[in-house]
């Protein structure tokens, strides 16, 4: 009788729990959020443009730092130049020196 | 059809015999030679799993596409985030966005500025 039970148990436990198990886990597994081919071709071409954007803003960055070094500052606080700006306009009437004009902060 | 990036091949042109090896390091960016050297310890310590479980690999993968040879370093390194995590590589991409946007915007306001500054130059010309 004990063995009989025992057998049963094992035999549940093999065929049906087992089995179970598994296809519990392959069902989560197959739900789960992949990519697919469209994703995939999204994100190459995203990832791709976004490298191509950063080389053409590196050399527009490059190109300003030549003209005026200090632009990012002045690109920082906008405010600043205003009340900047003034003064050089008074000083450009007063002296005319031709020296470069050190805008910003 | 494109071939997929996220799929396991074998990489047999740097396989040692059916590319099974160069082609998990390939796929989840590890160094070959510490995977192999695992493949050998495992086979060594355990049973004989590990041959089948090599054969059966170099038996159902395919070969990896003639066009991702020509991939960069960088490109490959890349796609080997999709496949650890495709969200984390989406979120970084979009990282990458935002920061053009913030430095596109820094130059903008430069621009658009100084042309302020310029038409006051004219101004004062007149």
């Amino acid at each position: 009788m004990e063995e009989v039970m025992m057998a049963i148990v094992i035999v549940g436990i093999l065929f049906i729990a087992l089995p179970w198990l598994i296809f519990h886990y392959v069902t989560k597994w197959k739900s789960q959020a992949t990519l697919t081919t469209e994703d995939e071709n999204l994100l190459d071409e995203l990832h791709d443009l976004a490298r191509r954007l950063d080389d053409r803003l590196c050399t527009i960055e490059r190109i300003m730092t030549a003209e005026n070094p200090a632009w990012r500052s002045v690109a920082c606080d906008p405010a600043a130049i205003g009340l900047e700006d003034r003064s050089i306009a008074e000083s450009s009437l007063s002296a005319t020196t031709n020296e470069p004009r050190r805008i910003g902060r | 059809m494109t071939p997929r990036h996220t799929k396991f091949y074998r990489d047999k042109r740097n396989g040692r015999w059916l590319g099974v090896c160069a082609g998990i390091a390939d796929y989840t960016g590890l160094d070959v030679t510490l995977i192999r050297i695992a493949t050998v310890l495992l086979t060594i310590l355990g049973s004989g799993m590990t041959i089948i479980a090599y054969l059966i690999a170099g038996w159902m993968a395919p070969k990896k596409p003639i066009e991702f040879a020509a991939e960069t370093p960088e490109q490959a390194k890349f796609w080997q985030g999709v496949r650890a995590s495709p969200a984390r590589t989406v979120r970084d991409v979009r990282s990458r966005f935002r920061d053009i946007d913030r430095r596109l915007a820094d130059v903008e306001t430069y621009v658009t500025s100084s042309n302020s500054q310029l038409a006051r130059e004219i101004e004062q010309l007149r």
